[in-house]
């Protein structure tokens, strides 16, 4: 059901920073949202803890705010339970790279039909400005007293490794461009991730707009540059070329979209294959589990049939 | 003199079969009206450390409580010979391998140096040599243990020139081996035994034959050799149909019929086995008539397992996990998202041996507390916890109602010994059974729903999808789901949280939340929760014959406590007529309901090595209580 006239922002007050790169994100997605002409009712924003997690409390849709690093493993049960649902989750770096990872790389071998949005800051935003996992090595922000001495994750290294179909990055301050990156997403089927460059003004004084502008550029403004994989023989190196690009960082960083294979089943699609009666029409959430008058859609003689084998007939003499 | 009651234990190592003897002896016995129960005790390990299962037969029709000494051993091996002597009774029966005779104790690789130890000063101190041979003839000439020796060897050798066989498969009989001459013992009819045998071997026809043929010569054998010196006097009573199922199974089929919709889970001893049983169900047909879809997830971890049943209990689906201890020490942050947000989750916990890692595969009742403050913060939760399968199959049921009803997370609380233990269940009546959703509506009118009404703690609640939009956080919230740090706000909202838990108190009724089994004038009560409740009411039947008058109080809901019912019974006994009964060290039942009612127990029968309460043990145990020790400690088992 397309939505009109729905103002995708609440009222509540977003208590980010001024300045903050969240803000582009969700004028990012509420355009999206409003283009997509997406149902609020019939979508949901997940998200884990971190200033980027209080999104969906901006956005005026089912919004569900969970706990640290989970927003991926909250996101699974309600797409599974209800895949009739559109289902967007937000998340900072350390909130899926780092506590939440596991869930991370899960999405991508389940390839589960959601977006997942990455507000790539470089640092722990809410707790003070600590190093992320996407902080490199020898890099010393605001808050740190020494140079970070752990590596960095690869994000879009990282997606592509853990079988994610769609895989984008996108700038926090190229609002219409991110619009776009989110729209695909979306529209994708199975699991697509954006990493969102995303100036902290408070803590990242390396990762600034300043230091952005002028080495983003856009890999589809490069005419030959083709990310989608078109027949299954061309996977192989489509992926072997995005993570060589995904590599590209330091004077030119590359946005835009690294990676899409459309043809690989969703774990929707896999669980139907197994059970031709799940499906996005009749999802699971909305069966019938109890007749008018309470008694169970199993009733004693479905129980019998269902569990022949565990009942014995006592013949007793 | 036909017995009312058989005890017996089939011994062997880990792989060789010992669940399908479980698996054949359990409904043939049950097809002829027998109550059985039986156990299985294991290591943490796949193939080759020794196990063994421990079963009770009864002419009542009735499982009952597992006890010692046993009529009968049946020693796959050397090492169930070795560890198993001293449990079979004066009279009783070994089955045995002529071919281990000469196997020495300090051969038996497998077996843990502790009890080597152990049993190597027990031999020389009776003066048995240490081998099979000198602990056969010791039962033989001391405790007049009939032996009933076969050669396994020409047993495989046979079936190789018969059924043209390769040795290694030949093996593999070994159970039946057994089998056969439980049955020859026993006396259990030929059609009981093939019925056993069907049911495990349905789908391979020639192994199904071959097991039937071998099973009716080694009975044949024995029962020329022994007669039919362990039979059962003909069923008095029970059921006419039984589920023959282990806990796992019962409780995934009760949640089956609870309307399950969504279950994640991560591999872990001893809940799996319920997950697996329903994702096997994941597609309900009857008749080819679909009635329902669950999805199962395996998941990467129990963090991920909880919070995706969070979310799927968000969109309307009755959600549930299954873990243990360690996995549940995983789930507690979540699960107070859970209890924060008003969202009926329900969590299968079966309890095993901690701290950590501790006895993996063996059963405990030590996570009671644990399950009760879990997570940080204040927040309403109801834990339930069964006496017996078929009270763990109604509270599956019952804990998505209770869950729905009252929206907070519940807690179904058992442990390894019903997870694993295979019982006759008496079918149970479905015909009474009701699914209850309180408050959650599948359709409600478009627009932002303002989810947390400050005056109703029980709201009306929406579901993803239903139309209407919700917002959920993990911080203190306002009215719509939003981050709201209000001090006044906060008061009311905490409050709201805790009022639910004032109707449920008020709801539920406390003579489903405790039973009391036994005599008004009872002169003692034992107080316990859980599987604890079997041994208990086996051992009063006892205590009776000994002209000991006591009763049983058994709490099935630990939160909210009935604590009213609590004080007015514990309060009309002498506290030191009063024993609490548990499976862990500190008595947490104890300590539960002393915070709650301010009742002090004097009196503890405790036991946490991980192996079962026995009726024989517990009817010992009882008596020293009684006359005078405060905390008995009970340790029986291998
Ligand atoms: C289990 C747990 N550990 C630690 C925290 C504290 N914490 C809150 S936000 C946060 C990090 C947020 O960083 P990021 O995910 O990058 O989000 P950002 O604030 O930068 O948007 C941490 C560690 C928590 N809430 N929960
Ligand atoms: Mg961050």
């Amino acid at each position: 059901m397309a939505s009109r006239g729905v103002t995708y922002r609440t009222e509540v007050w977003s208590d980010w920073c001024p300045g903050c790169g969240d803000f582009g994100i969700v004028a990012a997605m509420t355009k999206a949202f409003q283009e997509l002409g997406l149902d609020p009712a019939n979508t949901v924003v997940v998200s884990g803890i971190g200033c980027s997690s209080k999104t969906p409390h901006f956005i005026n849709m089912n919004g569900v705010h969970t706990i640290h690093g989970r927003g991926i493993a909250f996101a699974t049960g309600i797409k599974l339970a209800n895949p009739r649902l559109t289902v967007i989750v937000n998340g900072g770096d350390g909130d899926m790279l780092g506590i939440g990872v596991a869930h991370f790389v899960a999405l991508g071998r389940r390839n589960i039909d959601m977006t997942v949005i990455i507000h790539d800051n470089q640092v722990y935003g809410l707790t003070k400005g600590q190093a992320s996992p996407t902080l490199r090595r020898g890099e010393k922000t605001k808050s740190l007293p020494a140079p970070n001495i752990q590596d960095a994750v690869n994000p879009i290294a990282l997606a592509i490794a853990s079988g994610y179909t769609f895989v984008a990055r996108g700038y926090s301050l190229w609002v219409d461009h991110l619009k776009e990156l989110i729209k695909q997403a979306i529209q994708h089927k199975g699991a697509a991730v954006i990493d969102v460059l995303q100036p902290c003004v408070t803590y990242n004084d390396i990762y600034t707009a300043e230091f952005y502008k002028g080495r983003l550029y856009k890999l589809e403004d490069d005419p030959n540059w083709d990310p989608v994989v078109r027949d299954p023989s061309e996977e192989d190196e489509k992926i072997a070329r995005a993570l060589e690009k995904s590599k590209e960082w330091g004077n030119r960083i590359p946005v835009g979209v690294f990676y899409v294979n459309p043809l690989k089943d969703t774990y929707e699609d896999r669980i139907a294959q197994r059970n031709p009666y799940y499906n996005r029409e009749a999802p699971p959430a909305f069966e019938e589990i109890a007749g008018e008058d309470g008694k169970p859609i199993i009733g004693p003689d479905e129980f019998k049939r269902l569990f022949a084998g565990y009942i014995v007939k006592a013949k007793r003499s | 003199m036909a017995l009312s009651d058989l005890n017996f234990l089939v011994g062997g190592a880990q792989g060789s079969g010992l669940e399908t003897t479980a698996q054949v002896l359990a409904p043939a016995f049950a097809s002829r009206g027998y109550g059985v129960l039986a156990n299985r005790e294991y290591f943490s390990n796949i193939v080759g450390r020794h196990s063994y299962i421990h079963v009770r037969v009864s002419s009542s029709g009735e499982p009952k409580g597992l006890t010692y000494p046993v009529q009968l051993v049946g020693a796959m091996d050397a090492e169930t010979i070795f560890t198993h002597w001293d449990d079979i009774a004066p009279g009783g029966y070994l089955v045995y391998d002529l071919g281990a005779s000469r196997t020495r104790l300090i051969q038996i690789a497998s077996m843990e140096p502790d009890l080597k130890k152990r049993l190597q000063e027990e031999f020389s101190k009776l003066g048995i040599q240490p081998t099979v041979e000198g602990v056969v003839k010791y039962l033989e000439e001391e405790r007049k243990v009939k032996l009933v020796g076969l050669s396994f060897t020409a047993i495989f050798n046979a079936l190789v020139q018969k059924y043209g066989v390769t040795r290694a498969q030949a093996q593999r009989f070994r159970s039946s081996i057994l089998i056969g001459a439980i049955t020859g013992l026993t006396g259990l009819d030929e059609e009981a035994v093939a019925f056993g045998l069907e049911r495990r071997f349905a789908a391979r026809k020639r192994v199904l034959e071959i097991n039937k043929e071998l099973v009716a010569a080694i009975a044949e054998e024995v029962r020329q050799e022994y007669g039919e010196p362990l039979k059962l006097e003909p069923s008095r009573g029970g059921p006419e149909e039984y589920v023959i199922a282990t806990g796992n199974d019962v409780v995934a089929m009760a949640k089956i019929v609870g309307g399950i919709r969504y279950q994640a889970y991560y591999p872990i001893t001893p809940a799996s086995d319920e997950s697996v049983f329903i994702e096997a169900n994941e597609s309900l047909n009857v008749d080819g008539k679909n009635l329902g879809n669950i999805v199962v997830l395996q998941t990467e971890d129990e963090i991920s397992a909880i919070s995706s049943v969070i979310g799927a209990a968000l969109t309307g689906a009755r959600s549930s996990t299954a873990t243990s201890g360690p996995g549940f020490s995983l789930m507690v942050e979540a699960l107070g998202w859970a209890g924060k947000n008003d969202v009926p989750i329900v969590i299968t916990y079966y309890q095993r041996g901690g701290p950590s890692t501790g006895l993996p595969t063996r059963g405990s009742q030590s996570d009671l507390l644990f399950s009760l403050f879990a997570s940080h913060g204040e927040f309403p939760r109801i834990i339930l916890s069964s006496g017996d399968h078929l009270e763990a199959f109604y509270d599956a049921i019952e804990a998505y109602n209770l869950a729905e009803r009252f929206q907070m997370p519940v807690i179904h609380l058992l442990d390894k010994f019903l997870a694993n233990m295979i019982a006759s269940m008496p079918m149970p009546d479905l015909e009474g059974v009701k699914i209850e959703r309180g408050k959650t509506l599948f359709k409600a009118p478009r627009g932002p729903w303002k989810r947390f009404p400050r005056d109703e703690p029980l709201a009306e609640r929406p579901v993803l999808g239903s139309g209407a939009w919700t917002w959920y956080t993990g911080d203190e919230n306002d009215e719509w789901g939003h981050i709201d740090e209000d001090p006044v706000n906060r008061l009311i909202m905490y409050e709201r949280r805790w009022k639910k838990m004032e109707i449920a108190d008020r709801e539920i009724p406390e003579d489903f939340r405790a039973h009391y089994y036994g005599p008004k004038d009872a002169d003692f009560l034992l107080v316990g929760w859980g599987s604890v409740k079997i041994p208990a009411l086996d051992a009063l039947k006892e205590l009776e014959g000994e002209g000991l008058k006591g009763a049983y109080l058994h709490v099935r809901m630990l939160s909210p406590l009935p604590k009213r019912m609590l004080q007015s019974i514990l309060s009309t006994f002498d506290p030191d007529r009063v024993i609490v009964v548990e499976h862990n060290y500190i008595g947490q039942l104890a300590k539960l309901i002393t915070m709650e009612t301010g009742f002090m127990f004097k009196k503890f029968i405790l036991k946490w090595t991980g192996r079962p309460i026995y009726v024989h043990e517990l009817v010992e145990g009882v008596k020293e209580a009684l006359s005078g020790r405060d905390k008995v400690v009970l340790s029986y088992g291998k």
